[in-house]
C-alpha cells in the first residue's frame, strides 16, 4: 500500500502548489551534487536541508518519513559493511587473524570510502523522497513530456498509473475474500491461495485492458492524450529558496573538497 | 413532439457462441426525449445501448441515427460517437487518464480541438457536473458519485446530442442517485436526448418520458411510465416491482376511491389524490384470510389440492427455498418481495391469499399480521396449511 500512501501524501503536501519544475530541479540538482561531491560532508548537508524541507515545508509526518527511510538505510548499512571489509588500503586501522590462512582488516581508506558511500546514499535518498513526497506522479508526467520523453512512453506511463490503482483495489478485494475464508491459514493453503490470487488478478487486468480499449474507442481515440500543462507560476520566494539551496550546496561541495572522516 | 433521432428496425444480435441477446427489436426515440430501458439482468439492455453508438453491430436489422443508417467504417463511427455519448456502468472502466482534467479532455483532444477549445470544453463540462476545482485530482481518490460525474463530464465535453447511460445510479447511495437523475434532467432541459438503462423502477418512474420494459432480448412494453409500469403482469414478468406510488394509487382505486386526473408521478401528486379522497368515506369490507404454507413440511399434494379448489387466489413466497418449492410445484407466484404486507393489503380488500414460506418464517407472518391488527383495529385471520387430512387443513387460527 506504500504507493497509494506516497501518492496520497504527495497530493496533500504543504508545497503541492509550488511550481513543479522548481521541485524537480531541487531534487535532481541535489542528486547531481551528491554524485559530484568528493566528500561525505556535502551529501549529509543536502540530506539535512531536504529533510528539513520535507518535514517542515511539505509537512510530511516524521513517522512516515522515517518509515520510508529506514529500509534503504538498512540496505545501505549492509553494503557499506561489505565495502569497509573488502575495500583495500595502505594504513590498517584494525585487523583480526582468527586463522593463519584467514584475516580480516579494516583500513582508514576503507572506512572513509564506506562512510562516503553511505552519506551519498542518504543524500540521494532524501532527494528522491523530496520529489516523491512533494510532487504527485500526475505533475511529473507534465515534466516528462516537456523533457521530450517520447509520447508513447508518457502515454503508457499515464495509463499504467491509472490502471495500477484499479488493479491494486481488485487484488486487495480478492485477498480479503480469501483471508475471510481462511485462505492463508496454513502454508499449503497460502501457496494455493496466492496462486489463485495471481490468476484472478491476471484475468481481471486482461478484462480491464479490453474495457480500456473499448472506452477509448467510444470516445473517438485517435492517438492523442491530453495533458494539463503547468500553470502554477514560478513565485519569487520558492524560486529564491531553491536558488539559495543549490548555490549553498554547490559551495559546500567545493569547500569540503576531499575531507574525510578519519 | 420533435423529430426522430434514433431508430431501430427489427435489430437482432447474437453473441459469439452465445444465445441471442437481442431478438428483433424495433422502436424510435425522438429528440429531447428521456427514455428508460428497464428490465432484469440479462434482458439485453446493455447490448442494446451499445448499438446506439456503434460499439455493437447488429447481425440483422437496421439502426438509424437522424434518419441515416449507421455506417460502421472508422470515419462514420467517429462522427456517430461524437454525437452519441456513452457512459459505461463502471466509471473505473471509463476513466482512462490519471487526472480528472486529462480524462475529460480525452474526447475533445482526439476530436482535434485546439488547446483553448479543449480547455473551454473541459471547464464547461466540469461546471455542468459540479466538479470545478477537481482538475488535478487523480480519479482513484474520488468517491463513487464523483467518479460517475467525471465519466459523464468526459462524454459531455464532446457535446453529444444523445447521452446513453448504462445503469447511471448503480453503486451510488440514494442521494447520489437522486443527484445524477437531477443532472440528467438538467441536461435534458438543455436539449439533449437521454437514454438510460436501470433496474431502479422508483427512479425511472418519475423521471422518464417513456419507459421500455425489456425481457429476454425483446421489448415487453413501451409507453409512458404510468402505462409501462402500470401493468402488474408485465412488471412481474420483467422481474421488477411496481413503483410505490403507482402501487398505492392502484390500491386506493381497488378500494373504490374515485381518483381523477393522471396517475401520480411524485409524492406531491399522491398527496393531491389523497386529499381529494378524504372528502369521501371508507366502505366496510369483511377482511380476507391469509393462509401460511410451511414448505419444510411434506405437504406438496395437499397444497396443490388446496390451490386447485381456490382458483385465482394470490400466492406469495418468502425466502429462496419457498420460491424453489413454488417453481418445482409449478405454482405461479404473485408476490416475491414485501409478501406479508401485500397479503395484508389483499386481505383488506376482502381477498384470500397464500404465503409459502419456511418453518422459521411462519412465526414472522403471525407477528407481522398481529402487529398490523393491533395498530389498525382490523381483524385478519392467519391460518396454517397442514398436511393432515383435508378436513383439518385449517388449524392454528391465530388472530385478533
Amino acid at each position: 500500500m506504500i504507493e497509494d500512501l506516497l501518492e496520497d501524501i504527495a497530493q496533500k503536501n504543504g508545497i503541492r502548489q509550488v511550481n513543479t519544475y522548481l521541485k524537480v530541479a531541487t531534487g535532481t540538482g541535489a542528486i547531481l551534487l551528491c554524485l559530484l561531491s568528493t566528500s561525505y560532508i556535502a551529501p549529509l548537508f543536502i540530506a539535512a536541508l531536504l529533510t528539513f524541507a520535507i518535514l517542515f515545508l511539505a509537512r510530511v509526518g516524521a513517522k512516515t518519513y522515517a518509515g520510508l527511510f529506514i529500509h534503504p538505510v538498512w540496505f545501505a548499512l549492509v553494503n557499506v559493511a561489505g565495502i569497509v571489509l573488502v575495500y583495500g588500503g595502505s594504513t590498517p586501522f584494525w585487523s583480526w587473524d582468527p586463522f593463519p590462512w584467514f584475516s580480516l582488516s579494516v583500513t582508514r581508506e576503507s572506512i572513509n570510502q564506506g562512510f562516503f558511500v553511505f552519506s551519498r546514499i542518504v543524500g540521494g535518498m532524501s532527494a528522491v523522497c523530496f520529489i516523491a513526497l512533494t510532487t504527485p506522479m500526475t505533475d511529473l508526467f507534465i515534466v516528462m513530456r516537456r523533457c521530450r520523453v517520447p509520447d508513447v512512453v508518457v502515454d503508457l506511463a499515464m495509463i499504467i498509473y491509472r490502471t495500477i490503482f484499479i488493479l491494486m483495489n481488485q487484488v486487495i478485494q480478492i485477498y480479503q475474500a480469501q483471508v475471510m475464508r481462511l485462505g492463508y491459514s496454513s502454508w499449503r493453503e497460502s501457496v494455493h491461495s496466492f496462486a489463485s490470487l495471481c490468476g484472478a488478478a491476471f484475468i481481471a487486468s486482461w478484462e480491464s485492458g479490453e474495457d480500456l480499449i473499448r472506452a477509448m474507442e467510444a470516445r473517438c481515440y485517435d492517438g492523442k492524450f491530453a495533458l494539463l500543462g503547468e500553470n502554477r507560476p514560478v513565485e519569487k520566494m520558492p524560486c529564491l529558496a531553491v536558488g539559495i539551496f543549490l548555490v549553498l550546496s554547490t559551495a559546500v561541495v567545493i569547500v569540503s573538497g576531499n575531507i574525510t572522516i578519519i | 413532439m420533435s423529430s426522430i433521432i434514433l431508430e431501430a428496425r427489427d435489430v437482432r444480435y447474437r453473441y459469439p457462441r452465445g444465445m441471442e441477446a437481442i431478438c428483433g427489436i424495433s422502436f424510435h426515440i425522438r429528440k429531447k426525449e428521456k427514455i428508460a430501458l428497464v428490465g432484469p439482468n440479462g434482458a439485453g439492455k446493455s447490448t442494446l445501448l451499445k448499438m446506439f453508438n456503434g460499439m455493437i453491430r447488429p447481425d440483422s436489422g437496421l439502426m438509424l441515427f437522424a434518419d441515416q443508417p449507421l455506417g460502421y467504417d472508422t470515419i462514420s463511427l467517429r462522427m456517430l460517437r461524437k454525437r452519441v455519448g456513452f457512459v459505461l456502468q463502471n466509471p473505473d472502466r471509463q476513466i482512462i487518464a490519471p487526472t480528472v482534467y486529462q480524462d475529460v479532455a480525452f474526447g475533445p483532444t482526439n476530436l482535434g480541438y485546439s488547446e483553448t477549445e479543449v480547455k473551454e470544453a473541459v471547464t464547461t463540462a466540469l461546471r455542468h457536473v459540479g466538479l470545478e476545482g477537481f482538475e488535478r485530482r487523480p480519479p482513484h481518490q474520488l468517491s463513487g458519485g464523483e467518479k460517475k460525474r467525471v465519466a459523464i463530464a468526459g462524454v459531455l465535453a464532446m457535446d453529444p446530442d444523445v447521452l446513453v447511460l448504462d445503469e447511471p445510479t448503480s453503486g451510488l447511495d440514494p442521494s447520489g442517485s437522486e443527484d445524477i437523475m437531477e443532472l440528467l434532467d438538467e441536461l435534458n432541459h438543455e436539449g439533449k436526448t437521454i437514454i438510460i438503462s436501470t433496474h431502479n423502477v422508483e427512479l425511472a418512474y418519475p423521471w422518464a418520458d417513456r419507459a421500455m420494459l425489456m425481457l429476454e432480448g425483446k421489448i415487453l412494453e413501451e409507453d409512458i411510465p404510468e402505462v409501462a409500469f402500470g401493468n402488474p403482469e408485465y412488471v412481474r414478468r420483467a422481474h421488477l416491482s411496481l413503483p410505490t406510488l403507482l402501487e398505492l394509487y392502484r390500491e386506493l382505486q381497488k378500494r373504490g376511491f374515485h381518483l381523477e386526473g393522471k396517475k401520480p408521478h411524485t409524492v406531491l401528486d399522491m398527496m393531491q389524490c389523497i386529499e381529494t379522497i378524504f372528502e369521501n368515506t371508507l366502505g366496510h369490507i369483511q377482511p380476507g384470510m391469509i393462509t401460511v404454507c410451511n414448505v419444510d413440511q411434506d405437504n406438496r399434494e395437499c397444497l396443490s389440492g388446496w390451490l386447485s379448489r381456490r382458483q385465482g387466489i394470490s400466492v406469495g413466497a418468502m425466502g429462496t427455498r419457498a420460491k424453489q418449492h413454488a417453481e418445482i410445484s409449478q405454482i405461479r407466484l404473485d408476490f416475491t418481495y414485501g409478501v406479508i404486507d401485500k397479503c395484508i393489503l389483499k386481505a383488506l380488500l376482502g381477498e384470500d391469499t397464500l404465503i409459502m414460506t419456511t418453518e422459521s418464517m411462519v412465526q414472522r407472518v403471525n407477528q407481522r399480521v398481529d402487529a398490523y391488527c393491533r395498530e389498525s383495529g382490523i381483524r385478519i385471520t392467519v391460518n396454517q396449511l397442514i398436511s393432515a387430512p383435508e378436513s383439518a387443513n385449517e388449524e392454528n387460527g391465530s388472530l385478533k
